[in-house]
């Protein structure tokens, strides 16, 4: 413990915990996961970039069907490969954490589902987000009947302007009132 | 309301200099906001970084400066945060359990930790009654009472003595333990024990009752908290398919197995969603269907009559036993809580075997479960309680029957050898007529056999069938792991239920039996650690479950429930019965609560008792009584109306829409129509027109758009309409990428003020608390605002009410504050807000009316190309409603017909300069640095109080007044666009606008329309856009304070 603070910094941890909603043991604990995750020669390295193939390795992402999507939204490469630094892995990590706030959360929820970044949810966003959560094999996916369907309800139910696509503020109004969405949209190292 | 507009500033804030220490006070705590908002921000942790960095420059820039006491104040501070953090760390490590529930999470969602955090939960409450029941009456009656075997309720009787210390007299709770602190018998009666004269009797029932009204107090506050957290309960909105989609993956489950069933789940659940909506109703052989639930019911409902049964039946046969057999054997004496409990672990899986044959849908088929389970322990513990209460009946009536008895046998036959044997008869039945003690008794028992059955059945049924499963299915001839015995599954909603119906026995039993929730605190740390432990070795989360958080109030209306009926046979134990004779601090009373009575007749002074007889007497009590029904009354008449204004509201919301379509359509086809001759008719009409030709025509100017005029209209209708300004010139050729930052950053935020106000709206029509709101886009399309001109994002929101026939009018600004408004025609102006998939909002004006315009850009990438559209041709234009309408936001603004506007500055005032555009492109830099002044500014303002805003707000006027398309305009464009920026408060100019301005409409106006401006006194257009919507920021910012709104934002100026 005494190691990774001296590592981090006491600045710079400080400045961690005012721009984040983690606290220090979490961002210790996230140092540390994230060190785990380097190769010995990037240790040295500041600001080092974990390529997102190393990040879905955690055990925490592994088995989330949005894990790429998250690793895009919350990277800040220039080359949109989903590569973290360990701010933006701080940054995801208080977004998901316990005490993020639901604009937060929502916000990065947006992101995440809009695959093709376009600032709004459209029926491919939502197909692929539909997709992402029944898997691709043949018995779990949706028929191309029953996705119509599904997108169809989902659009009447929440894009109130009825231009076919959901955005932001709709998207925001719809998960506020979920009840489950604030206690499901977490991610505990 | 979030102060989630301010951030962007920092940035021009850097640039201010100022030696007012007011006005720098006034940037630090806005720098200080900054810091403290900073990470509700959902930025990249670099960018944070920096404005952190740089907020915090200027904070230690400043401060400096400032006055000492000032700098003790933000030391002070900034310790007590640092502090706070601190504690909050420490807070956070010592949460009971928090490491554990949080790998649970990980592994199994929420729904099952949810179960350890009820657990948890209850855990708090019970240590809480213990230490209530501990310290003042446990350890009281430890330290000052009567020491064990001095008092004849403190000895245990010679013929129990030799058998005091078996295993199986202490193993039912009898012997030592039976006269022991455990249990209410063998407290002391004596009004004052110790030196200092501690009231234990009095104490005992205070305490007996305090532990049920902190249990309903904390449980109907949590209640509260919940619902107030969840506001899905009280809106009736149906989003199942979004929240089937949107919310169905739980982020927290990391166990693949546990990931699996998880979407396996949603697979299902989506399914079925998607099948009820194609066919509400499938006709399978509905006969069969009913004959088979009613038979189950049939089932389930003998098997809660059996059970009850023989609960009776168990203590009736205990007690005869009793009576007839000396000496017990260790089955006898715990067969009623064994029976108890085993009813308890067997009835569930019949009622769940019997709910298959009802072929109910799952989620039902699990409420009826839970519903059953209540019932069925519920069952239990009344029968349980109902039967002991009999035998105390019978007891006591024994007893008393011995009495009579006695008292005749003595005076008939006076031979002392029958008096000696009768009078041990007399103290046996003394002694063991305690029928608290053997209630508190049976209670505490129940609990230990429960604890005992819950162990077992976790290691047998879970534990053992795990390691079978596990290990056996490879020498087995099917698949163990996915047929027949399966893994254990954590059910959730019965292992809360089994928590709920613990905690019941807790509070039935606490009075009797002090020390029960000490042993329950001891319970629930053994089941915390055995069940988190077999969760993560043996048991995969329940497919069918209640989600966290929606069930946690349903878990706690059930415990609120189970309160209740638990409540019940105490409350009327003590009532009804009266109290042991000579065991208990309330013997020798007729009634337990005599001892209040007595307390407050002998040690309260005479008037307290005269009050209190007249508090209690039915001249107070009724009319008490009655004002509650009147009080619940009310509110529930008040729910009821908010209820049905919610779905006027929407109602409204949505013809709305239907006709806000439809206008914009006509107005699309409008702009089609007038294009061409833009030119000319912008030069020569007063009205603000807008740059180049693709603008919307106002509908003053161009008869053809009419429509938006027709007083057909319904006053409270709100209209946005965008108009796709094309400025696509100036967006790309203006500013040096470097000197962008500022700008973008104010862009942003600006986008976020319509944002803002859109989420408002919404959230006023729902009657929910408006949702903070963080900068939308910022983070994603960062690339593509860059290539945006950024000044034009700034948006001024400004919002109209028009009242219909009558002269005066509002201007709401921002939704909040009410404004008025200048609107020279009688009609109501219809504005319409269109929105197209950038979101650029225009507004038609009128001639003659101030212009308030807004944009809104939702998403730069498809203004971006919205703007290269329209480069082609305004008709390639693609117009979206506004994806909220603005309404007014309280009720009582419905009755008046109301406009909100959001008009667009920066339009307008490019087509007042009538100038080339470049120009003002070059003038942006300036106009930036300007602005970080005028933002600075604002909050001094706000500070300095209402005289002050209206000055500033009238050094607006000049942009305004080149709105107001009066003979004066040219004069005050060229004003304005001079002078360089004075960024003094009182500009000699402002008058004179604000006059030229109100003399303009007034020669169009009837006299009593009243203005209300916020106005622009700068001289660039471009920058008095950005500083426009700066100001328009700075009073969403001041409208979370409904006092200081009213003084800032209004500038009056009556015509």
């Amino acid at each position: 413990m005494g190691t990774t603070a001296s590592q981090l910094g006491k600045d710079l941890l400080s400045e961690y915990q005012e721009l984040t909603f983690l606290t220090k043991q979490e961002i210790l604990l996230a140092h540390k996961r994230f060190s785990e995750l380097l190769t010995k020669d990037e240790k040295d390295v500041p600001n080092v970039r974990v390529p997102m193939e190393r990040i879905l390795t955690l055990p925490e992402l592994k088995s989330n069907p949005f894990r790429k999507r998250i690793c895009l939204v919350f990277s800040t490469s220039e080359h949109k490969d989903g590569s973290l630094t360990f701010e933006d892995f701080l940054d995801l990590l208080s977004a998901f954490s316990d005490s993020a706030t639901m604009e937060i959360k929502s916000h990065y929820a947006f992101r995440i589902f809009d695959f093709d970044d376009d600032g709004t949810l459209d029926c491919d966003d939502l197909q692929q987000l539909v997709n992402c959560l029944t898997g691709e094999t043949e018995d779990t996916r949706l028929t191309q009947d029953e996705m119509r369907q599904l997108i169809s309800n989902i659009l009447e139910e929440s894009d109130i302007d009825k231009d076919g696509t959901v955005n932001l503020s709709e998207f925001q109004h719809v998960i506020s009132r979920s009840p489950d969405f604030i206690s499901s949209f977490k991610i505990v190292l | 309301l979030h102060r989630n507009l301010l951030t962007p500033n920092s940035y021009e804030d850097e640039r201010v200099e100022s030696d007012d220490p007011e006005e720098m006070f006034q940037n630090i705590q806005h720098q200080k906001e900054i810091i403290a908002n900073i990470r509700t921000r959902p930025w990249p942790m670099r960018r944070k970084l920096k404005v952190l960095k740089q907020a915090r420059e200027i904070v230690l820039k400043y401060e400096g400066r400032l006055t000492r006491t000032r700098g003790y104040q933000t030391a002070g501070a900034d310790l007590l945060k640092k502090l706070s953090r601190l504690l909050y760390n420490i807070v956070v490590l010592f949460i009971p359990w928090e490491v554990r529930i949080k790998k649970i999470e990980s592994h199994f969602g929420s729904g099952v930790a949810s179960y350890f955090i009820f657990l948890r939960w209850l855990f708090g409450i019970n240590i809480v009654l213990t230490i209530l029941t501990g310290a003042f009456i446990v350890l009281p009656e430890l330290l000052a009472g009567a020491p064990f075997g001095t008092t004849r309720s403190k000895t245990i009787p010679k013929e129990h003595m030799a058998s005091a210390q078996d295993l199986d007299t202490i193993w039912s709770l009898g012997g030592y333990l039976q006269y022991s602190v455990l249990f209410y018998g063998y407290y002391g009666s004596v009004r004052k024990i110790g030196t200092a004269g501690y009231r234990l009797p009095l104490a005992y029932f205070l305490v007996g009752m305090a532990v049920f009204a902190y249990s309903f107090i904390i449980l109907l506050r949590k209640m509260a908290k919940n619902s107030r957290l969840s506001l899905a309960s009280a809106s009736d909105e149906n989003f199942t398919f979004c929240w089937r989609v949107f919310c169905a993956w739980d982020y927290l489950i990391g166990n693949p197995e546990a990931a699996e069933s998880k979407g396996a789940a949603i697979v299902n659940n989506i399914r079925e969603a998607i099948c009820e909506e194609q066919e509400k109703k499938k006709e399978t052989s509905l006969a069969v269907l009913i004959s088979l639930r009613i038979l189950a019911n049939i089932l389930v409902l003998l098997s809660l009559a059996g059970s009850i049964y023989i609960i009776y039946f168990v203590v009736d046969r205990s007690q005869k036993l009793e009576q007839e057999k000396p000496e017990l054997t260790l089955w006898e004496k715990n067969e009623v809580s064994v029976v108890v409990s085993l009813i308890t672990m067997i009835a569930p899986s019949a009622f769940e075997l019997v709910a298959q044959l009802e072929m109910y849908h799952p989620r039902t088929s699990l409420r009826f479960q839970l519903a059953r389970f209540l019932v069925l322990y519920l069952g239990n513990l009344y029968s349980l309680i109902i039967a002991l209460l009999d035998k105390v009946n019978i007891m006591s009536s024994a007893v008393i029957a011995t009495i009579l008895d006695t008292a005749n046998t003595t005076r008939s036959s006076m031979t002392p050898m029958a008096l000696s044997n009768l009078t041990t008869v007399f103290e046996k039945n003394k002694q063991d007529q305690c029928w608290e003690t053997y209630v508190g008794q049976e209670m505490l028992k129940l609990s230990i056999i429960d604890m005992i059955f819950t162990v077992a059945s976790i290691l047998l049924i879970d534990f053992i069938r795990g390691l079978v499963v596990r290990y056996l299915s490879d020498c087995c001839c099917w698949d163990l792991e996915s047929k027949f015995p399966e893994y254990g599954e954590f059910k959730i909603a019965e292992n809360v239920l089994h928590l709920i119906y613990n905690q019941g026995m807790i509070w039935m039993g606490a009075f009797f039996s002090p020390c029960l929730p000490a042993f329950n605190v001891m319970k629930l740390i053994g089941l915390m650690y055995l069940r988190s432990w077999a969760v993560l070795t043996c048991n995969v989360p329940h497919q069918q479950v209640f989600r966290a958080s929606r069930s946690n109030n349903f878990y706690l209306a059930m415990l609120l429930f189970m309160l209740f009926l638990c409540m019940l046979p105490t409350i009327f134990a003590i009532v009804r019965y009266r109290p042991s004779q000579h065991c208990g601090p309330f013997s020798g009373q007729e009634k337990i609560y005599d001892i209040i009575s007595d307390t407050v007749e002998t040690d309260f002074p005479l008037w307290f008792g005269k009050v209190m007889s007249y508090v209690t007497s039915p001249i107070v009590v009724l009319p008490a009584v009655l004002l509650l029904f009147m009080l619940i009354y009310y509110l529930q008449a008040i729910a009821r109306s908010l209820k049905f204004t919610n779905n006027q509201l929407r109602m409204q919301l949505q013809t709305e829409r239907t006709e806000d379509k439809k206008k914009v359509f006509q107005l699309a086809a409008g702009t089609l129509l007038l294009s061409a001759d833009q030119t000319t008719e912008q030069q020569e009409s007063d009205v603000t027109s807008h740059e180049a030709s693709i603008q919307t025509p106002s509908p003053r100017r161009n008869g053809n758009v009419t429509n938006f005029q027709s007083p057909v209209r319904r006053g409270n209708s709100i209209r946005t309409i965008s108009q796709s300004a094309s400025r696509s010139e100036l967006n790309h050729s203006g500013v040096p990428g470097t000197s962008r930052s500022p700008s973008v950053s104010s862009a942003t935020t600006l986008k976020m003020l319509l944002f803002h106000t859109q989420n408002q709206i919404e959230s006023i029509v729902v009657y929910s608390p408006s949702p903070r709101y963080s900068d939308p886009s910022e983070p994603v399309y960062r690339k593509t605002i860059h290539t945006l001109h950024p000044v034009e994002r700034i948006i001024t929101a400004q919002g109209c009410v028009g009242r219909r026939g009558h002269t005066t009018r509002y201007v709401i600004v921002n939704e909040h504050e009410p404004r008025k408004h200048l609107l020279r025609s009688a009609t109501r102006i219809p504005r319409h807000y269109l929105m197209e998939e950038p979101a650029e909002i225009v507004e038609l004006y009128p001639r003659n009316i101030k212009r308030y315009t807004a944009r809104a850009i939702h998403h730069q990438p498809h203004l971006h190309r919205e703007e290269e559209e329209e480069e082609q041709g305004p008709s390639s234009r693609r117009r979206m409603p506004l994806g909220k309408s603005l309404r007014p936001k309280s009720l009582s603004d419905l009755h008046q017909p109301a406009h909100f506007y959001i008009g667009e500055r920066a339009e307008s005032h490019c087509s007042m300069a009538k100038g080339p555009y470049e120009a003002h492109e070059e003038e942006e830099e300036e106009g930036e640095m300007d602005w970080g002044e005028l933002d600075q500014c604002q909050p001094q303002a706000k500070a300095r109080g209402a005289e002050q805003v209206l000055v500033r707000t009238r050094r607006y006027v000049p942009s305004a007044g080149r709105h107001s398309a009066s003979p004066s305009r040219g004069r005050h464009v060229e004003a304005h666009v001079k002078p360089k920026v004075k960024q003094k408060l009182e500009t000699p100019l402002t008058e004179s606008d604000s006059a030229s301005v109100a003399s303009s409409s007034d020669q169009q106006n009837s006299s009593v329309d009243q203005y209300i401006q916020v106005i622009h006194n700068k001289d660039r257009y471009l920058k008095a856009d950005t500083r426009h919507g700066k100001l328009a920021k700075k009073k969403s910012k001041t409208s979370c304070d409904p006092n200081v709104t009213e003084v800032n934002d209004l500038v009056c100026s009556n015509v």
